[in-house]
């Protein structure tokens, strides 16, 4: 499945990448994920809340960095599982300064589901995705204009590396409980439907 | 001496759980289960350019929307494909089936175009309200005149919009009109109704993971049929499906066209998201996206005598198949073969076009392209009376094919593919029955006084003839329980005609079991396999007939294990009340349920019914094995019932009416009908069939039609305004009934179900004619285009247009 | 799109009290059948018009599918399973259907018994003709509804006959029927 999309954000394009590249960010700004944590260079283990509708659940997930050219593009490459499905997915993340002022963001995604989730059907799968990445890039862009971010990693964090979480107050990321872990909308297509407690139910 | 059921007006089985509201209809079915909504084209014709669902996706209860795309998954490989052509025909060279979604064009308003799934049927509705869907808007082709100038095409790559072309006929019939002492042309129209079943359709699916088996409910006229088109279209083996047919609240034809695109992508849908998936459609959707028919446009040419005898009949025929031909060309060939009536035609010939229009798809609707045959037919029969001045029974008489004539050939090729040969019926018979009814020869008297009282009254006809009891066949199973329960099933289904009962009747008369032990299932495909559907009037004489010969099987085999148990002869025995016992001697008796344990011999006595059957068990014969070869343990039998041809019903209907002078309101002072279904299993069922078949057919005279315009939207989808009579539009039915029994069936049965519609449109118009002297030929009429006529016929007066003559 | 909002509503169905949490778009014919499980009421057109989802409330007939469910606080409300007997027998004018091939599919049934209970309780003795204008509110596909004319003339001779032995302490007429219907 294939999604792209593009993005305008106000900050300058080294602060974008860089944000984009911090896990402090990553953690506030991707919708519905409570809990990041590094297993080495560019490497996360990710656990994020998502659903559709009336339908939620948590998954686990790996992001991984790479091909990083600093500040006009990285891949990115994620892989996530939860009780309806999976998904892998790679991303082209590209920015280009915008004379004006700020930096139109471009990804390309490339992304295989699996299982139940692709059950929901592809314009939905799409445009859910879409959405949230537009979510993702807006919060990151609101992160960068207000408190000027740092990441800091837990006290006591779990052996193998520092473990990011959301601020205890970020409500769910979005008002109707539509809720997505998204990495530049990679991820946001299984995100969308991988649902615990929908599982549980599937056999009613 | 047990009382027999058969021919009796037993009450009705099904009753008490359905007066009481303990009916399952689909709708009362699966209430966990999430639920569907469409989005459905808007336009008759159109490309779809883009769908965007974005606006749907923030609506809460939202669990899926699909789209064609979706459907070309490689794991199922028929799904993208266009659904099956069910009855294909040498002469539909240009058919055509949709896909279940549309892919990229749509071609009548309520085609499918997204399926929306949802956790209630509120929310798939806001859900497909917010999907946007970009079309690029084609030329709509509206009607059959339309169809036929082909000035815009319905599919590119169908020229002149013509499905398919067919001519029948039996020598040049135009040469012999042109030859005829007498000829006239008529120019009639039939409009377009529907079915309108008071429940719409609705599908229920539900996807066992653990052993990959699927179990669809479906609002159906053939659950075997379903099951198969299932199967295929999912890539699914057979054995892993079955389709019940729960409650049917009316089928009239609508539901044997199969399968909708909701019949496979329910099923698709729950097996992709793993919970059960439900779909009832609503009053609208199903205006929009069901199956209508009737709408043809005829061109008549008949040559007679001075004595009214038909020497030659040349029939073209405009029918208007709507998007798409399914259901092939089944309706105008209907048309094509039944417009003959009983009557000998001289010289026959039938062409049609089958036209299409971006409107709903034409499938059988009660009567099936009959009514409208039926129409042009008594038509010609009445302007050939007022022609020759002729008293409109004594044309028909003088046409008759007698009883001593039968079978009759026709030389035509009927429905069923075989021969047209009418095996039963005495239409004179008929006639006098009904001029005796309705009191035709008294009827000018009662016109003179009526017209003393200035009121303006007038009578009318029709006959038709139909054939019923279509191939290829239907079976029954019986088994007789230990405790003495008979559990029957076949596998066509019921839409209210009383199967259920008709069938007990049968079994109890032919097994000498009570009614209040015999459990009938239709249409379950778990309990029977093997079936077609019901359709075409054939219940009683297809799966009644199996059900007599499967109960006679089941009887041989009773009376044989207890004739050994009673030490009797076969000869000597009887079933009466449920016990097998010996003529003259009823004190020596075995109960059947004790015969069913006696005929597994795997008899532990694990009940009381199996403890008393060792009384009887003979004493085992080491030499011989239990159970015998070519015998099978249980007290049950199948049986197929497969004829060689159709069995042919008869009717005749008279009508007098009252055309109010001012309004020209039109009011049915009687109705009158003269019916033959041969042998009857339950009157009161047969009867209610021709109340209901009248109402029906009341409507199409006076009420129903679709109101398209000429963009293709259908204006009048609601029941406000497509008119359905209600008590106060329907006559009391006085019925007589004549039995020429049909000699093609262990019963000497024909069927019943759709005679009561067949004429109506014809008789009725006989009467207006007869009343107003002027011709009717379109229907259906209102008042007001009556009103109207009246106005410009007294204007314009020709040869063909006042044909009536004095009257005795 | 927020979650809706739910409006409390209660009413008693054939006897027994309901309490529900509904949302305020819940039709009266879809809140029976899904949220209370009595599918007895039947959906035929959804604009009024056929008739097949009349259910009787505060004993008058009424277009279950023209009704939100949370506008009837306090209402008592009968449905065709409302009018059995109280051993959940055929009522007289269930009986009658059966007695007299009144149906055939039973899915217009529901609405013409509450109607028909309804119409009788003001009009025990109707003629033929006002038997039949009667029930020309409802639509019937199957029946042509010259069974139901007689049935409701049976049903009437039915409670006429169970009438005499049952008669409230305020001299009115009951239907017939012993549950459901309120006197």
């Amino acid at each position: 499945m294939k999604i792209s999309g593009t993005s305008q954000l106000s900050a300058d394009r080294e602060a974008v990448w860089r944000a984009l590249n911090d896990p402090a960010v990553l953690v506030r700004a991707i919708p519905g994920c409570s809990r990041l944590e590094s297993i080495g260079d560019d490497a996360y283990k990710m656990t994020v809340a998502a659903g559709v509708g009336a339908i939620k659940g948590v998954y686990d997930g790996e992001v991984r960095l790479h091909d990083q050219q600093e500040p006009g593009s990285f891949r990115m490459h994620a892989q996530g599982a939860g009780a309806p499905g999976t998904i892998g997915a790679g991303v082209l993340v590209t920015l280009e300064a915008v004379a004006e002022g700020g930096t139109e963001l471009t990804y390309d995604a490339d992304a295989t589901v699996g299982g139940m989730i692709g059950g929901v059907g592809q314009r939905m799968l799409t445009g859910v995705s879409k959405k949230m990445a537009a979510e993702f890039f807006g919060n990151v862009d609101a992160l960068l204009s207000g408190s000027g971010l740092v990441g800091v990693p837990d006290e006591g964090s779990a052996p193998g590396g520092a473990v990011y979480t959301a601020p205890a107050a970020a409500p769910p990321s979005h008002p109707t409980g539509f809720v997505m872990g998204v990495a530049v909308g990679a991820v946001a297509a299984l995100a969308g439907a991988l649902v615990g407690g929908w599982l549980s139910r599937r056999r009613t | 001496m047990t009382t027999k059921m058969f021919g009796q007006p037993i009450r009705r089985t099904e009753d008490p759980r359905l007066v009481t509201g303990n009916g399952r209809y689909l709708d009362d079915l699966g209430h966990d289960a999430l639920e569907v909504a469409f989005v459905r084209s808007p336009h008759a014709h159109a490309r779809l350019t883009d769908i965007d669902v974005t606006g749907a996706l923030d609506v809460e209860g939202l669990v899926a929307i699909y789209t064609h795309e979706d459907l070309e998954a490689e794991d199922i490989a028929g799904m993208a494909e266009p659904l099956p052509m069910l009855i294909p025909h040498p002469t539909l060279t240009h058919g055509r089936t949709q896909c279940a979604l549309a892919r990229t064009e749509v071609n009548y308003v309520g085609e499918a175009i997204a399926m929306v799934v949802a956790t209630d049927r509120y929310i798939a509705e806001d859900a497909a309200e917010r999907i946007s869907v970009v079309y690029e808007l084609l030329p709509a082709v509206v009607g059959v005149e339309a169809a036929r100038a082909a000035e815009h095409l319905v599919h590119d790559d169908v020229p002149g919009n013509v499905a398919a072309r067919m001519v029948q006929q039996t020598g040049d019939a135009d040469a012999a009109v042109d030859g005829a002492p007498h000829s006239l042309g008529l120019d009639l129209a039939i409009e377009r109704s529907a079915s309108m079943p008071m429940e719409g359709k609705g599908v229920l699916a539900k996807w066992d993971s653990d052993d990959s088996s699927l179990l669809v409910h479906t609002s159906t006229q053939t659950s075997t049929s379903v099951r198969q088109a299932i199967a295929a279209k999912l890539g699914l083996p057979v054995d892993r499906v079955e389709v019940v047919t729960p409650d049917v609240g009316g089928g009239f034809g609508v539901k044997i066209m199969h399968p909708w695109p909701e019949e496979v992508l329910v099923p698709w849908a729950a097996i992709r998201l793993g919970r059960p998936v439900k779909w009832t459609e609503d009053r609208r959707e199903h205006f929009v996206s069901s199956a209508h028919e009737r709408g043809q446009l005829h061109q008549v040419r008949v040559g007679y005598d001075d004595e009214g005898h038909l020497l030659g009949l040349s029939v073209r025929f405009w029918h208007d198949n709507g998007a798409y031909t399914p259901y092939g060309l089944i309706v105008p060939i209907i048309t094509s073969t039944q417009l003959l009536g009983p009557y000998k035609p001289g010289v026959y010939r039938v062409e049609f076009a089958s036209l299409y229009t971006n409107t709903v798809i034409v499938t059988p609707y009660r009567g099936a392209g009959r009514p409208q045959g039926c129409f042009v037919m008594e038509r010609v029969m009445d302007a050939i009376a007022a022609d020759l001045g002729l008293d409109r029974t004594l044309v028909r008489e003088r046409n008759f094919i007698q009883p001593g004539e039968m079978p009759y050939e026709q030389g035509l090729v009927f429905q069923d593919g075989r021969q047209l040969t009418y095996d039963s019926g005495d239409f004179p018979a008929s006639l006098a029955k009904l001029k005796t009814l309705v009191g035709w020869d008294d009827f000018p008297a009662f016109r003179e006084q009526a017209q003393a009282e200035g009121r303006t009254v007038g009578i009318g006809l029709a006959c038709y003839v139909e054939g019923t009891g279509v191939g290829p066949y239907e079976g029954g199973h019986i088994r007789v329980e230990n405790d003495g329960t008979v559990v029957v099933s076949t596998g066509l289904t019921s839409q209210g005609q009383g199967h259920q009962t008709m069938l007990a009747q049968i079994v109890a008369d032919e097994l000498g079991m009570p009614m209040d032990r015999i459990r009938v299932t239709t249409g379950d495909t778990r309990r029977f396999k093997y079936a077609v559907g019901t359709f075409a009037s054939r219940t009683a004489v297809m799966s009644g007939s199996a059900m007599a010969l499967t109960a006679r099987k089941v009887r041989e085999k009773a009376l044989r294990i207890a004739a050994d148990a009673l030490e009797a002869s076969v000869d000597d025995l009887e079933i009466v009340d449920g016990q097998v016992r010996i003529k003259g001697a009823p004190a020596s008796r075995i109960d059947m349920g004790t015969v069913a344990v006696l005929s597994n011999p795997l008899r532990y006595a694990f009940d009381e019914a199996a403890r008393r059957a060792t009384q009887f068990a003979p004493a085992a014969d080491p030499t011989k094995p239990p159970v015998a070869a070519g015998d099978a343990p249980g007290l049950e039998a199948t049986d197929f019932y497969s004829p060689t041809q159709s069995t042919f019903a008869n009717g005749m209907h008279a009508v007098v009416v009252e055309i109010d002078r001012d309004t020209c309101d039109i009011k049915i002072l009687r109705y009158c009908v003269v019916h033959d279904c041969g042998t009857i299993i339950n009157p009161m069922i047969v009867e209610g069939q021709i109340h209901g078949g009248v109402a029906q057919g009341v409507g199409g005279a006076l009420y129903e039609r679709m109101e398209y315009a000429e963009d293709g939207q259908l204006l009048n989808a609601s029941f406000m305004d497509f008119l359905m009579p209600y008590a106060s539009e329907v006559p009391t039915v006085e019925i007589d009934h004549l039995q020429t029994p049909s000699p093609l069936n262990p019963l000497g049965v024909k069927g019943a179900g759709e005679a009561g519609v067949i004429p109506g449109s014809a008789a009725i118009a006989s009467a207006i004619e007869d009343a107003l002297g002027l011709t009717i030929r379109r229907m259906p009429i209102s008042p007001s285009e009556l009103f109207h006529l009246r106005l410009t016929s007294a204007e314009s007066a020709g040869p063909v247009e006042t044909l009536r003559k004095v009257r005795s | 799109m927020a979650t809706e909002t739910l409006v409390h509503v209660s009413f008693h169905v054939n006897g027994t009290l309901h309490e529900l949490e509904l949302p305020a778009r819940r039709l009266l014919s879809d809140a029976l059948r899904h949220d209370l499980k009595l599918t007895g009421t039947h959906v035929g057109c959804e604009h009024g018009v056929c008739g097949a989802c009349t259910v009787l409330v505060d004993r008058a007939p009424v277009r279950s599918c023209l009704v939100f469910a949370v506008s009837l606080e306090g209402a008592r409300i009968t449905t065709v399973e409302g009018c059995c007997t109280d051993g959940g027998d055929m009522g007289p004018v269930q009986q009658a259907f059966q007695d007299c091939h009144a149906l055939q599919c039973g899915f217009c049934t529901p609405g013409f018994i509450t109607t028909i209970t309804a119409y009788l309780a003001q009009n025990a003795d109707p003629t033929a003709e006002e038997a039949r204008e009667a029930i020309s509110g409802n639509l019937c596909r199957c029946t042509g509804y010259q069974n139901i004319v007689a049935a409701v003339q049976r049903a009437a001779a039915l409670r006429k006959a169970t009438d005499r032995t049952r008669r409230d302490p305020s001299g009115e007429v009951s239907t017939g029927s012993t549950t459901g219907v309120e006197s």
